[in-house]
């Protein structure tokens, strides 16, 4: 499977989904290249620096 | 309110129904061959990857109502769903896996995405959207 090339790493796995969801959406918002191209840099550094944050903000909760 | 021919609807139905069967086959109807083969590659591989993360394919389940949402948008994704579901060795997932979470997300997201890529298809048929 697929799966067996990606390391179970949580950060990895959250950075591939950031890549897919900000191409996505860069593609369908946005007609010309650099439009496209600059919405998925801030896309995917929203996604990646937010999950980052939302996972420093949830560290002093127990599991 | 601008009006929508017959003619329009007719080929943003049909655009809708292709962009349901395989992600990006309705852009590709519609002109949009570039924008269509990077849709596909996106929506497949957010839903390979989530069956390989042993992600589950959503059933309705009585006495659990949001399996009714994530049902509708798994199938969302159209024939890899189906395809999915007919060959797929576990197409409940694993819930023990480590991954398995990831995978659930991976899979709605392309099934969302692709639900997306139809509503676009229909305002570039019907000139909502240029």
């Amino acid at each position: 499977m697929l799966a067996a090339l990606l390391p179970v790493d949580h950060f990895l796995i959250m950075t591939v989904y950031a890549v897919l969801v900000s191409a996505f959406f860069a593609l369908l918002w946005r007609e010309e290249a650099r439009d496209r191209w600059k919405l998925f840099g801030i896309l995917l550094a929203s996604l990646v620096l937010g999950g980052v944050a939302v996972g420093w903000l949830m560290y002093p909760f127990p599991s | 309110m601008s009006e929508v021919s017959d003619a329009s609807r007719r080929r943003g139905a049909l655009a809708v129904l292709l962009a349901w069967v395989f992600p990006g086959l309705g852009h590709f109807y519609l002109g949009r061959r570039k924008s269509a083969v990077l849709f596909a590659v996106i929506v497949i591989a957010c839903f390979v990857l989530g069956l390989s993360f042993e992600g589950r394919l959503y059933t309705i389940q009585s006495g659990q109502p949001l399996t009714i949402l994530a049902t509708f948008a798994v199938y969302g994704a159209g024939l890899p769903n189906i395809v999915a579901r007919l060959f797929s060795a576990n197409p409940g997932g694993s819930a023990l896996s480590v991954t398995y979470e990831y995978g659930c997300a991976y899979i709605l997201t392309a099934g969302l995405m692709n639900l997306l890529l139809m509503l676009d298809a229909w305002d570039i048929a019907t000139g909502k959207k240029k």
